[in-house]
């Protein structure tokens, strides 16, 4: 049975690169983060898993203007 | 060079594929960053990551677009991806507002200041959905699909972002007042109540417009079956009725609250990234107030992998893509490559989304959606201010060579 190729519209290499970048870059933040020096054993250290400020007034952490006069 | 597949030949329609690459490409991504977060973290951040990923899907397989939702509306007066928005903020607020007031302690809604800063910030964002080619979810589950343009306007939504958080201090100092929780004027049932009639009378309008334009209305919103194929080839390929998308959603956004603590959001994680990329070229954010507040000082410290919108927003881009694969049209939208001024409606409209975005307390998600579903008035400020922003955008994208 004939068959016909169509080219497909991207390269392989390249997302691969790119996600291989983005995973370098996730590592790399990760391995100075405060998270991983208390995973590693360091211990006075204080991280941030659960951020959520609930004082804060927007879910950016901005405070409300009344706070600001 | 790119690479080949295979097609046979002689059917009017191509046979259905999987494109194993992205696919096991995505699966690959999802395991190794999944278990990095199971490593490092907490098995609560796996399963937020794990929402993030059917979000994605849910997004690409239904087509779930704000932007497009609400250009439809302007140009080809179409109501039904308005509509499914209605239908879906509606759904979500009768479980989150209920949720949000249930006396259950780290429980924290979408509530934001009204004031200045918000009308400006989503005025903005508006014309940035139109210019940029979408919104907050919309733009991440693109570019998780391969669209090359959506590259570009992500990276400039990111700077963007950056120079609004540096600026939303002096926002913040412009007239505004206080969060208006809905429920502390109307209780739990009234405030639901009064978004209903406003969603409703929202419902009502769009109607009118497409019933004046068309003599009739679709209601493709309200679709469950799937007009082309069976219930499982759709659940794996696309693309989902409305219905599903609509349920998957308000589904994962309430879910998200539960396991998080908060609503669904995605910009936030903009900022972060964006200031991280600046301190890496020797930038001292804590210079800015911004990144002196208890929040931003916290994720700008710690790793992107404790920080739930971030952590989210890997799950959504990986789960477009593996949703891209499973109906074989990764990078499909980038198949005819945007000449200059599309390219640069990438940069202006990326720009505008993150600036207005971060002045608006978030995009279509964390300031619209989310803020209804925590009854919110911000939230109902924002979606007017953005859609006249969004009325003029409409209007700019011919001379940026887009189709309307």
């Amino acid at each position: 049975m004939r068959e016909e190729t169509v080219e497909r519209p991207y390269s392989r290499t390249r997302i691969l690169v790119m996600l291989g970048i983005i995973l370098a870059l996730i590592m790399a933040d990760h391995l100075r983060s405060p998270t991983f020096a208390f995973n590693s054993g360091q211990g006075n250290v204080e991280t941030a898993l659960s951020q959520r400020d609930e004082t804060a007034c927007a879910p950016c952490g901005a405070p409300c203007p009344s706070t600001r006069d | 060079m790119a690479d080949s597949a295979v097609l046979q030949p002689g059917l009017q329609q191509p046979r259905w594929q999987v494109d194993r690459f992205i696919v096991s490409t995505a699966l690959v991504g999802l395991a190794l960053l999944g278990g990095l977060i199971w490593l490092e973290t907490a098995p609560f951040m796996v399963a937020l990551f794990v929402v993030g990923t059917v979000l994605g899907m849910a997004l690409y397989h239904g087509a779930f677009g704000f932007t497009a939702g609400w250009r439809n509306l302007v140009v080809k007066k179409r109501g039904a991806g308005m509509r499914a928005q209605l239908l879906l903020f509606g759904v979500t607020s009768l479980i989150m507002v209920p949720m949000l007031h249930s006396g259950q302690a780290g429980l924290v809604g979408a509530v934001a200041p009204v004031g200045s800063s918000l009308v400006v910030g989503s005025f903005l964002f508006g014309i940035g959905m139109q210019l940029g080619g979408g919104c907050g979810s919309g733009t991440l589950f693109t570019v998780g699909a391969g669209n090359i343009r959506m590259v570009v306007t992500l990276v400039f939504f990111i700077a963007g972002a950056v120079l609004g958080s540096i600026h939303l201090p002096w926002w913040l100092d412009q007239p505004g007042f206080d969060p208006v929780p809905l429920v502390s004027s109307f209780g739990i049932s009234g405030a639901i109540l009064v978004q209903f009639v406003g969603l409703g009378l929202i419902a009502w309008w769009v109607n009118r417009i497409e019933r004046k334009a068309h003599g009739s209305v679709e209601r493709d919103e309200l679709l469950w079956k799937s007009q082309g194929h069976g219930v499982f080839r759709t659940l794996i390929s696309g693309r989902w009725p409305f219905t599903w998308a609509i349920l998957i959603l308000a589904a994962g956004n309430a879910l998200t609250l539960a396991i998080g603590g908060a609503p669904w959001s995605i910009t936030f994680a903009f900022n972060v990234w964006g200031a991280k990329a600046l301190e890496v070229v020797g930038v001292n954010m804590s210079q800015f107030e911004f990144w002196t507040w208890d929040y931003p000082a916290m994720a700008l410290k710690d790793s992107v992998l404790t920080n739930i919108p971030s952590v989210m927003n890997f799950g959504l881009l990986l789960g477009a893509m593996l949703a891209a694969g499973l109906a074989n049209r990764f990078n499909e939208a980038s198949r005819n490559r945007p000449e200059g001024r599309q390219f640069l409606a990438a940069v202006v409209g990326g720009l505008l989304l993150g600036y207005g975005a971060r002045l608006g307390f978030g995009c279509n998600i964390g300031a619209l959606f989310s803020g209804i579903a925590s009854a919110s008035l911000h939230a109902w400020v924002w979606f007017a201010s953005a859609f006249v922003g969004s009325l003029i955008g409409i209007r700019l994208r011919p001379w940026f060579r887009l189709p309307n």
